[in-house]
């Protein structure tokens, strides 16, 4: 899967979580840029991001995850 | 030695000096000699634990790193957790565990013939063992690189500025500046001594001289109306806040003057306007520990039960949180009450944020205000069961503060006027700090003769109305 496609379906994912319909997602974005970005949501964003693309990330690779584009990169390495 | 003794005021300057004396390759030997001594001189004994405590840590962190094989990565990681827990777990609660043996015993109509022990918890066990954890685990996640000099190891688990009551610091911001090789630092150096000399204000103007007003009410529940424990309940949120915090504030500017920037400890949590944004704000270096630490790998394992998943989650954080703190029940309860408020906001957030957003409220003044009263008024009803001594007097407090009325308690006037004062000048501080930064600068402003008005103003305040005999931080005994 592209990066442009991992975006795409990540945008409505987002939204969802953060009840929010403005965000855009860009590789820069972290949880300091989303109002609603906090250490509780941000475990429901990782749960539905795992259904969203079915697969599992390892505790290890929420660590890695410094924004967005982080986040990207662990998605398309386990597609 | 703690930071309000005289003792203190000699070792840290005379350290201080010999650390910029000596060649910057070696320095961190003189911070660790002068760590042991800073410690070794509260209980000799206590630093054979210490000790102890580090050399099972670089043990056990350079064989994580040194085997390839993740299972025994991890054989390493919880047997490191678990034997340096082990002492904690020992002092700490082991006093209870018997009593509540030799009560069921007891009960049972057995005798047991074995006396109850007191042990005397060594000063910062609760906090060195989290940092050594906090390090176990970053090496495990290779967060961080296995320090392979014991020295340097020894060093950020009995550094003494953090040692007796944190902030809990992380190996990731410590190790490397142990390493730094850079001379003494003016801007740092006067930094640093500003943010002591408001350290101490809050403790022995604010923390000790407010203490005595809620020692007095706290020690005699019963003789005391409504009025009065509803006031010292009040204020008990600010005493804690000037003693852990007016500590944190002394522990960052000395390591501040050392050349070495440590976290912040409390980020003017009164202005927090939600429980959420409440323990963002108070005692930082604990709840981002226990964050990361617990938090995460429970939500984690939780999260396909999603919300509920969460919750327990952070239930169970903030419960762990009271038992840190005491082996008692009414600190169950502390954490309990924090984990169902969080909870219940957690819960309600998006109904909250939609009705904030349809009225534009987030921006308005009495909102915030409301926000903050609110959230102040859950913390100090928690706070009860952290002060009282056990569960029947924080009971108490509850029925007098309901059923019971009358004249308030004045005690001393001078102590509570001046506490007042104390707390009315922490409180300014903080409010333009919060909301307007850049305006009303004292410590901070352009003109000399302002900065040192101010710090004129703050000494002489610490020494006229300060007080000198007071007692010990809250801390040390968590």
């Amino acid at each position: 899967m592209e990066r442009t496609d991992i975006v795409t379906k990540l945008t409505p994912i987002f939204k969802k979580v953060f009840n929010d319909d403005s965000i855009i997602i860009t590789d820069g974005l972290t949880a300091n840029d989303v109002a609603n970005w906090d250490s509780l949501s941000h475990m429901l964003l990782i749960a539905e991001v795992e259904t969203g693309f079915a697969i599992k990330f390892k505790l290890k690779d929420l660590n890695k995850m410094r924004n967005v584009g982080d986040m990207i990169d662990i998605i398309s390495s386990k597609l | 030695m703690v930071f309000t003794s005289f003792n203190f005021l000699i070792f840290f300057p005379l350290l201080a000096t010999l650390y910029f004396l000596f060649p910057t390759k070696h320095r961190w030997l003189i911070l660790l000699a002068g760590s042991y001594f800073f410690y070794i001189n509260i209980k000799p004994v206590y630093a054979l634990l210490l000790a102890g405590v580090t050399l099972s840590t670089y043990l056990f962190t350079r064989l994580i790193d040194n085997t390839p094989n993740e299972s025994r990565k991890k054989t390493y990681l919880v047997l490191n957790i678990v034997l340096i827990l082990l002492p904690l777990f020992f002092f700490k609660y082991f006093g209870v565990v018997n009593e509540g043996i030799f009560g069921l015993l007891e009960s049972l109509n057995v005798r047991w013939p074995l006396p109850s022990i007191e042990l005397l918890l060594p000063v910062g066990i609760s906090f060195y063992t989290f940092m050594a954890i906090g390090y176990t685990i970053d090496v495990y996640n290779e967060e961080v690189a296995a320090e392979k000099n014991l020295g340097i190891v020894a060093l950020f688990v009995s550094f003494f500025p953090l040692i007796l009551s944190g902030p809990i610091e992380r190996a990731g911001n410590m190790l490397p500046q142990f390493r730094a090789r850079k001379g003494p630092d003016y801007d740092m150096i006067v930094g640093g001594m500003k943010l002591m000399l408001w350290g101490y204000f809050m403790k022995l103007v604010v923390a000790d001289r407010v203490g005595i007003y809620v020692d007095a009410v706290y020690h005699n529940i019963g003789e005391h109306n409504g009025t009065s424990l509803l006031f010292a309940a009040a204020l008990y949120p600010f005493q804690v806040y000037a003693d852990l915090g007016g500590y944190s504030l002394i522990a960052i500017g000395t390591a501040k003057i050392l050349g070495m920037n440590v976290m912040d400890n409390f980020r003017r949590p009164f202005f927090a306007t939600s429980m959420a944004e409440f323990w963002r704000r108070w005692h930082i270096s604990l709840i981002s520990w226990l964050t990361d630490y617990v938090y995460t790998p429970l939500s984690f394992a939780f999260r396909k039960y999603r919300v509920r998943g969460i919750v327990t989650a952070l239930l169970i954080t903030f419960l762990i949180s009271g038992v840190w703190h005491g082996a008692s029940l009414t600190f169950v309860i502390w954490g309990l009450m924090q984990g169902i408020f969080v909870s219940i906001e957690a819960l309600t957030v998006k109904p909250r944020n939609n009705f904030a957003q349809r009225f534009n409220l987030k921006k308005r003044g009495w909102y915030i205000a409301v926000g903050c009263l609110v959230t102040f008024t859950l913390f100090a009803a928690s706070q009860v069961f952290a002060r009282a001594d056990n569960l029947q007097d924080a009971f108490l407090v509850y029925a007098r503060i309901l059923s019971t009325s009358g004249p308030l308690f004045i005690g001393v006037p001078s102590i509570l006027l001046f506490g007042l004062f104390g707390i009315g000048m922490m409180m300014l501080k903080d409010f333009t700090d919060e909301f307007m930064p850049s305006r009303f600068l004292l410590f901070e402003n352009k003109h000399k003769p302002v900065r040192i008005l101010s710090y004129s103003a703050v000494i002489l305040l610490i020494f006229l109305i300060g007080v000198f005999d007071g007692g010990e931080f809250i801390y040390f005994q968590f």
